[in-house]
């Protein structure tokens, strides 16, 4: 059971892709947020692309009052507020473990509350082994004055991209929020302040209350919506973005089996990542890339032929 | 102690309880080897992705379950009906297939030669009957648990319900500090809802005794990955958020910030 995605190990040419200077063994990687080396007792690493860790800050955040979950008809909202140890915390004993353990890319995320921030933790990072990419976090919808502050307006994301892609030249992949009125222009902007790759979608707004009593199921009210209740918006957003802009999308929001990855990728993915679905299932990640796999055999295509072929 | 790791293993046996309680049995030698009292699972009654799909259904997040017993690889959960989740376990028979996670989290630190004190409320019942299997040949052990009702109460010294079909009428915690004194306890265990928690904290902090509280939270992952099940741990003045599934769900009582809950 822990190897079953070996059976498609002879697909394996057919899985290979890309994600801007990254080469990845398979299209698959995990969200943010989801998904740590506790993980691996469940299943052999090598079904996943890349990994990517936990958004860190530059301080180490407490995070938000608990409840900070509730399970939704279709779905899961979060309220966890980027509780993280920090970035020097992270580098002296996260990334060490990474380093360790890991076989695939790491993709370092994280968010900042100013552009000056965002760029004193990436010049930290670049003095770091053992990390391949970045995800820049301007999307979280669970703390006030990161993230999703620089994610809803096009200028601002255009000067912090400009400004990373210039410190850099490690893979730059700026995780884009949904709750924006055009998330393409964001995206244009992401294009055209020079990073390699875009990720989307980070969390919707959410919110769930007890209808006996009226109060809110998640202690700040409002929290990010996650899993196969959003598997419609975010494939939507997929094939905006993917109309809007050339570079290659990392896509996430619902994804929960194979056939799943592959409606994203007709929308335009060249890379998929599974979140919600690693608590749901988790054996999630080894079977997608098994059924993907073998439904590529089937066909006889590889991932990078049906990228972005959606027929409409 | 061991990773939590990932499991479908067959109910051995479906044992009834009352009509909200019954115990699901499965056996496996290795996780029986790992687990100690106050540790848990993450359970969920195994329906394949394809299967729900046949049926429309929507996978849904497995639910934390504290060990009820554990002796030689056969491994007991003791579960109330109290949402869909524990719903959908209920309907399980023997024979069916169980989702496991686990041994997840920390247990209660052992003791010996100690005057015990155990207190439960309603489903926080389980834990502490492996606890007291694991006590009772170096300890004096008097066991205190309190319910809605006569359907909620299950073996134990002194028996307390809200409604007074069973036992002494009131809420368990109603006379702690003189049983504490009375029983001269040194140590006091306790699982159950978490006004019954508060309540006997502030007993056991006001008499300076040893206190450890299994803690319960909304989860997800039950690894540590996700911080949804966070509860403020340390002093008043420096506190942080810890996670009921990998540094609890047993925390000392005294640290447990209520004032922040």
């Amino acid at each position: 059971m822990n190897d079953i995605w070996r059976n498609s190990r002879h697909a394996g040419h057919l899985l290979k892709s890309r994600l801007g200077k990254l080469e990845l063994s398979t299209p698959l990687t995990v969200a943010s947020g989801t998904f740590d080396l506790e993980n691996f007792e469940f299943f052999d690493p090598a079904c996943l692309g890349a990994f990517v860790c936990k958004t860190i800050t530059k301080e180490p955040k407490k995070g938000n009052p608990p409840p900070r979950l509730f399970e939704t008809e279709a779905g899961l909202i979060n309220s966890i507020g980027l509780q993280n140890p920090g970035l020097d915390v992270f580098i002296n004993e996260k990334l060490p473990q990474y380093r360790d353990k890991l076989s695939m890319p790491l993709i370092v995320s994280f968010s900042g509350s100013t552009i000056a921030e965002f760029c004193a933790m990436l010049e930290s990072l670049e003095r770091c082994e053992g990390i391949a990419g970045y995800e820049i976090n301007v999307s979280c919808p669970n703390v006030e004055n990161e993230g999703i502050a620089f994610g809803i307006d096009p200028d601002v994301v255009f000067a912090l991209t400009r400004e990373l892609a210039a410190i850099t030249n490690r893979e730059l992949c700026v995780k884009l929020s949904p709750n924006v009125t055009d998330i393409a222009r964001i995206a244009q902007a992401v294009e055209a302040g020079g990073a390699s790759s875009i990720a989307l979608i980070n969390s919707l707004w959410g919110m769930a209350i007890d209808y006996r009593t009226g109060c809110s199921r998640i202690k700040k009210g409002v929290g990010g919506y996650t899993g196969n209740g959003i598997k419609p918006v975010a494939l939507a957003l997929t094939y905006k973005v993917s109309q809007a802009v050339k570079l290659p999308i990392l896509a996430m929001g619902g994804i929960y089996d194979w056939q799943d990855a592959l409606e994203f990728i007709w929308a335009g993915a060249s890379a998929i990542a599974v979140g919600t679905a690693n608590f749901v299932n988790p054996l999630a990640a080894p079977e997608l890339i098994m059924g993907l796999g073998e439904f590529l055999l089937t066909q006889n295509k590889a991932v990078r032929d049906l990228v972005g072929k959606v027929q409409i | 102690m061991i990773n939590p790791q990932y499991r479908q293993r067959a109910i051995q046996l479906r044992e009834e309880l009352s009509d909200d309680y019954f115990i699901l049995w499965i056996w496996d030698e290795a996780l029986g080897a790992a687990g100690s009292p106050g540790q848990f699972y993450e359970i969920r009654a195994l329906a394949s992705l394809a299967n729900l799909q046949a049926v429309q259904a929507i996978p849904k997040l497995f639910k934390p379950v504290s060990i009820y017993d554990n002796q030689g690889g056969r491994i007991g959960f003791m579960i109330k009906k109290v949402g869909a989740g524990t719903n959908a376990l209920s309907r399980l028979r023997a024979g069916d297939t169980l989702e496991l996670i686990g041994p997840c989290g920390n247990g209660f630190p052992l003791t010996r030669s100690k005057r015990v004190l155990l207190l439960s409320g309603g489903i926080g019942y389980p834990p502490l009957w492996y606890l007291q299997k694991e006590l009772i040949n170096h300890n004096q052990i008097y066991w205190m648990h309190g319910g809605a009702s006569q359907g909620d109460i299950f073996p134990c010294d002194e028996i307390w319900t809200e409604d007074g079909s069973i036992g002494r009428k009131g809420r368990v915690c109603d006379q702690l500090q003189e049983t504490l004194v009375k029983q001269e306890i040194d140590i006091v265990y306790s699982c159950g809802p978490e006004g019954l928690l508060r309540a006997a904290t502030a007993v056991t902090t006001e008499m300076k005794i040893e206190h450890y509280c299994s803690m319960e939270a909304y989860m997800a992952c039950g690894i540590g990955v996700c911080h949804g099940c966070a509860v403020p741990i340390g002093t008043p003045q420096d506190w942080t958020y810890r996670r009921v599934c990998k540094e609890g769900p047993v925390f000392n009582a005294d640290s447990i910030r209520w004032e922040l809950l």
